[in-house]
């Protein structure tokens, strides 16, 4: 068998692993470490921007605050503090900073027992270039 | 008729549609109109807003580069119309309003003046494209509202004369601390001061006796800029009677944002439409007069503002607030406090007295993983294809 690619996963964790298989590994995890939350971190399928991890799971510390846990993202992908970084929950909504990873797990965990989190920078904004040829052959 | 209004009518709009006669309040920048007895008011204070869209023909960019910014320049228009609005605020008041060939105070003069399509206005099409190389944007690439909001926040360091703090409020989160120190620099803020304050204070009390006279020896005129995503592909619909509710503030300098591909300046809502001013127009560049004063035309939108449904809003936004005074700043810290306490709509972001420590001192966050208990974690995971990485305190 190949090595498997660590990084760079074209499929989403949900499908790559079964509801059963992963249901399956938060119990075994939260009971060898039942102060720590597994999270899934991954960035949105259209993110140009940032670049991938090098890991999608971790086991969190449970008083982290979501601003430590984003500041230690944002190390890790050597981010200068003006770039933009969103770490959105459960594919929709930002949380508050200061809520502790207990806290946003207490919300947001998946039925699976996994929290999941996707990060985005920002769209760019500008026409496409037939739009441009358009508005330039009728300007003049 | 000249070609741009043709070009705008006839390729994209076509008839400009009327405001709609609605019980329904309009909200513009903090004001509530009413669309059934307030019309004229309401386009009176729209067309007083600037506009800011495509040009052509104006001078090369850095010399030898683009002349026209069609095409690319949408989300840098939006960014120097939230940046004019704030001057507005600052030097002519929200109240001020612009009427069709009239002669203008001349505080209105040196502000158009600001954003004249030539490298050396403060705020010009030039300084934004070229400001934007230190972002990694090279001229004529595609902003977003965060990179904008950087490039203005570099550049209003050198209009001495608006003397504005432009702050540009990361990771969804307002710190109060932050901007007090921002614009009341010469205060001593004890805490988390580090050694070395001592000489960047005595640099800003320089300042600050310089300008003893005015009121911006108290405070600096704030723009805060807060850049977010609201959701992934779409805006989650929790956010949607937060973010109506900034149109509400008096604080209010709009959103910078857009539909796919397309920045608008969104300056209010009616119902469940944003109004919003839009760049998408090319007009000639515009040469100042001699003796400073602009010919002003059009650089105000005199027919009815575009509007859309909010749901159709790209979720990556930025969020503008102007405050003149202290006063003001701390009347938006009260309201946004009470909102955030409200039930309606999802907090857009949290404002927060003081920055957490672990961002002050970057040496207390040391969180590496934590070998020992990965070599515990190896024994059970043995067949995993991937790893836990696990964070330690």
């Amino acid at each position: 068998m190949p090595p498997l690619e660590k990084s760079q996963h074209t499929k989403a964790f949900k499908l790559r692993k079964s509801f059963a298989t992963r249901k399956q590994e938060v119990a075994v995890i939260r009971s060898k470490f039942p102060t720590k939350i597994p999270v899934i971190i991954e960035r949105y399928t259209r993110e140009k921007y940032l670049p991938p991890l090098d890991k999608t799971k971790f086991l969190v510390p449970q008083e982290l605050s979501l601003s430590q846990f984003v500041t230690i993202i944002r190390n890790r992908m050597s981010l200068m503090p003006s770039q933009a970084f969103y770490l959105l929950i459960s594919n929709n909504g930002l949380a508050s900073m200061s809520l502790t990873m207990a806290q946003v797990y207490k919300d947001h965990r998946d039925d699976d027992g996994f929290l999941y989190m996707t990060y985005a920078s920002q769209e760019m904004f500008g026409d496409t270039p037939e739009c441009l040829a358009k508005v330039e052959r009728s300007a003049t | 008729m000249d070609a741009a209004t043709l070009t705008y009518d006839t390729l994209r709009f076509g008839e400009f549609e009327d405001f709609p006669e609605t019980a329904e309040p309009v909200w513009i920048l903090g004001r509530e109109f009413s669309a059934l007895t307030e019309k004229d008011d309401i386009l009176s204070d729209v067309s007083s807003r600037l506009w800011f869209t495509y040009r052509k023909n104006f001078p090369p960019i850095g010399g030898t580069g683009p002349t026209s910014d069609t095409g690319w320049g949408c989300m840098l228009r939006c960014g120097q119309m939230i940046l004019g609005e704030a001057l507005v605020c600052r030097h002519l008041g929200r109240d001020w309003r612009w009427v069709k060939g009239q002669k203008q105070r001349e505080e209105y003069y040196s502000i158009l003046n600001a954003f004249i399509d030539k490298k050396d206005s403060y705020y010009s099409i030039h300084q934004i494209a070229q400001m934007g190389v230190g972002e990694g944007k090279s001229i004529g690439q595609w902003y977003g509202p965060n990179t904008v909001a950087q490039v203005l926040k570099k550049l209003s360091v050198f209009d001495t004369w608006s003397r504005l703090a432009v702050h540009v409020a990361m990771d969804n989160t307002v710190v109060i601390e932050e901007i007090k120190r921002l614009c009341m620099p010469w205060l001593d803020f004890v805490g988390a001061a580090c050694a070395d304050t001592g000489l960047e204070l005595n640099g800003c009390l320089e300042g600050a006796c310089a300008l003893a006279e005015e009121e911006t020896a108290l405070w600096r005129p704030l723009v805060l800029l807060i850049p977010l995503r609201l959701g992934l592909s779409d805006i989650n619909e929790a956010y949607i009677e937060t973010l109506k509710q900034c149109f509400m503030l008096p604080q209010s300098l709009g959103v910078i944002g857009g539909k796919p591909n397309s920045a608008h300046y969104f300056i209010g809502f009616v119902g469940e439409e944003l109004i919003y001013l839009d760049p998408h127009t090319t007009q000639a560049a515009v040469e100042p007069c001699e003796d400073g004063q602009v010919p002003d035309d059009t650089y105000h939108c005199q027919h009815p503002p575009c509007r859309m449904h909010i749901c159709e809003l790209d979720p990556s936004i930025a969020v503008g607030f102007f405050c003149r005074t202290e006063d003001d700043f701390d009347d938006w810290c009260l309201r946004i406090r009470k909102l955030s306490c409200s039930k309606e709509g999802l907090p857009m972001f949290e404002l927060v007295d003081s920055q957490p420590s672990h961002l002050i001192n970057t040496d207390v966050l040391n969180l590496t993983p934590d070998f020992s208990d990965s070599d515990r974690l190896e024994r059970f995971f043995d067949s995993e294809d991937e790893e836990f990485e696990i964070l330690s305190l």
